[in-house]
């Protein structure tokens, strides 16, 4: 277990290090093109990961494709998870009408497959990094505001909550200082479980032809370009395909830990 | 058992139709459907034209009962591309998605359940832990670029089998391993944590204590009462399948409901879009439903609870 976590944790502090020193770490400008050097193969003289149809630096890319995916990541975990445990929160805490609501709407939003409703979503609302985060952020609240609303409606039967509330507590106090805290946890790991699928959802939807478009360096809209030229650049399909993997399983690791740690119970 | 039955036909009845209106909303009330639904190259003047024969000019209230009104009788329109009837071209390419689908979930059941009982069963034994490994990794690369290595590998490399299309045999195998590749992951973790439970209970210790074959602890006694929570967890994700099958197809050229919907998007040809997302949705609430039936017919608690 504690090997799994380390290696999570390594394989994701290098993503966040990669993005972060990008533009030190590659010469290149990712949009870049240089014609006299197109498709070179990996181990070309200053081109470590060789270069791509228009002669643009694939590490470049890959490296400015690990900053798009982990800005909308975090956006979209961010986004959703308070959207999510505030509706879930009130829907857990006050019952009655507002919890019938919610939960028709997490049935009827769970009655489309993921990834589906977030491609038609963004066909819908448009291209681009903004309404990506909007479209990932409109298909995945659902799963916080359900575990959150689970959550709270056992908290809230226990002794502690009970008894602050017959000392004459406010409800927003006692929502916000009793309540909330106890089911933090929850929260967090539904969101670190929750991170890579969003990168991931995020490549699949681009690479669809959807999502972040060319020319931006995103993996997936890289992974769609790299299909024209799979019988003689192998290259541009397996870095940044490899990246996503790598990146995803190092922040899966660590939700795996989380969860391990904070919540055993939780299976989501 | 009848009165869970009904109440749970109803409520399947109503998300159906909560859905069908969540799709209607998503298309219709999120701007100008006439950019959505017209070519973007589209002239002026033949603008109003498309309005009104799309009936665009009417109350909101009177094209959501025609849509309603039609999604009933299965009528969704015409497709604005291939001018047939939406729902008709959706349901040609069902077979091929449910052969897919099919032969996915097949290969499932037979990799993963057994691998997630193995590793049970052998918990922090070397199986296990490159099991463990397995679906870890299973569960965190992602199917079309896993499709893609397999089509560099063995079709441009190796030319053992076709890049895609449908046809032999042959054709379905990279498709079906694709799809099925993260949910074996996953069933294969939920397989090893239901079984790991089952083997925590103190009737497994009686079984042992009184001197039964380790084979009949866990042949019988394990297996049989870790069934119903796999079988629930396994159906619940198999709809997600539907979802793989979008990008699978795509990669593959495989002509199923997937690639359809990718490219009715792609087109904005909205009829058809309207017609496969509502068709996915409908039959994956009916897997839901079956597998809820199926676990109330297999765990009695369960009907009583609802």
């Amino acid at each position: 277990m504690k090997v799994k976590a380390w290696l999570g944790l390594g394989i994701t502090v290098t993503a966040l290090l990669g993005a972060a020193f990008a533009p030190w770490l590659s010469a290149h400008d990712p949009l870049a093109a240089d014609f006299a050097a197109f498709l070179k193969p990996p181990g070309t003289a200053g081109h470590p990961l060789g270069t791509d149809q228009l002669g643009r630096d694939l590490l470049a890319r890959v490296l400015h494709g690990a900053r798009l995916a982990l800005f909308i990541g975090a956006c979209t975990v961010l986004i959703t998870a308070v959207v999510g445990g505030l509706l879930g929160l009130l829907a857990g805490f006050f019952e009655r009408w507002p919890s019938t609501v919610l939960m028709r709407i997490a049935d009827v939003q769970l009655s489309f497959p993921f990834i589906l409703l977030a491609l038609t979503i963004n066909a819908i609302v448009g291209l681009g990094l903004r309404n990506i985060i909007i479209s990932l952020s409109a298909a995945g609240w659902v799963i916080y505001a359900r575990v959150v609303r689970g959550e709270v409606l056992s908290v809230k039967q226990r002794d502690f909550v009970q008894a602050a509330a017959a000392l004459g507590v406010g409800r927003g106090r006692l929502l916000f200082r009793h309540v909330l805290p106890n089911v933090a946890p929850s929260i967090i790991v539904v969101a670190s479980l929750q991170f890579s699928q969003f990168i991931v959802a995020e490549a699949a939807i681009s690479f669809l032809g959807f999502g972040v478009q060319p020319p931006t360096p995103a993996w997936g809209s890289m992974l769609s370009e790299s299909r024209d030229f799979l019988y003689i650049a192998w290259w541009l399909a397996a870095f940044p395909g490899a990246a996503l993997a790598l990146t995803a399983l190092g922040v899966n690791l660590l939700g795996d830990w989380l969860r391990d740690t904070l919540d055993p119970k939780l299976r989501v | 058992m009848r009165g869970y039955v009904l109440s749970r036909l109803a409520q399947t009845v109503l998300v159906v139709f909560l859905s069908l209106t969540a799709v209607f909303a998503m298309v219709r009330l999120s701007g100008d459907p006439v950019t959505l639904f017209m070519p973007m190259d589209i002239q002026a003047k033949d603008i109003n034209e498309f309005r009104e024969r799309l009936g665009f000019n009417d109350p909101i209230a009177v094209q959501y009962a025609r849509f309603i009104g039609g999604a009933v009788r299965g009528d969704f329109g015409e497709s604005l591309r291939y001018k047939q009837d939406a729902l008709g071209l959706v349901l040609e390419r069902l077979p091929a998605t449910l052969l897919l689908a099919g032969t996915a979930l097949a290969l499932t059941f037979a990799v993963a359940v057994p691998l997630g009982v193995l590793s049970a069963v052998r918990r922090d034994g070397p199986f296990d832990h490159i099991a463990t490994v397995t679906t870890v990794l299973g569960q965190a690369v992602p199917g079309f670029w896993l499709g893609l290595m397999l089509i560099y590998v063995f079709a441009v490399q190796l030319r053992w089998l076709p890049t895609g299309g449908i046809g032999t045999a042959a054709h379905l195998i990279m498709p079906s391993i694709v799809l099925a590749a993260f949910y074996s992951a996953r069933v294969a973790r939920l397989t090893r944590s239901a079984v790991l439970d089952i083997l925590n209970e103190e009737y497994i210790l009686t079984a042992r204590a009184k001197g039964l074959a380790e084979r009949r602890v866990i042949g019988k006694h394990t297996l049989r009462n870790s069934a119903i929570p796999i079988v629930t967890l396994a159906g619940l994700e198999a709809g997600q399948l539907l979802g793989g099958a979008v990008i699978t197809e795509t990669i593959f050229a495989w002509p199923g409901l997937g690639r359809l919907t990718v490219q009715a998007l792609l087109n904005r040809d909205f009829p058809v879009v309207l017609a496969a997302v509502s068709l996915t949705s409908i039959i994956y609430t009916l897997m839901n439903l079956v597998v809820d039936l199926l676990y109330g017919w297999l765990d009695p608690r369960v009907r009583v609870r609802a």
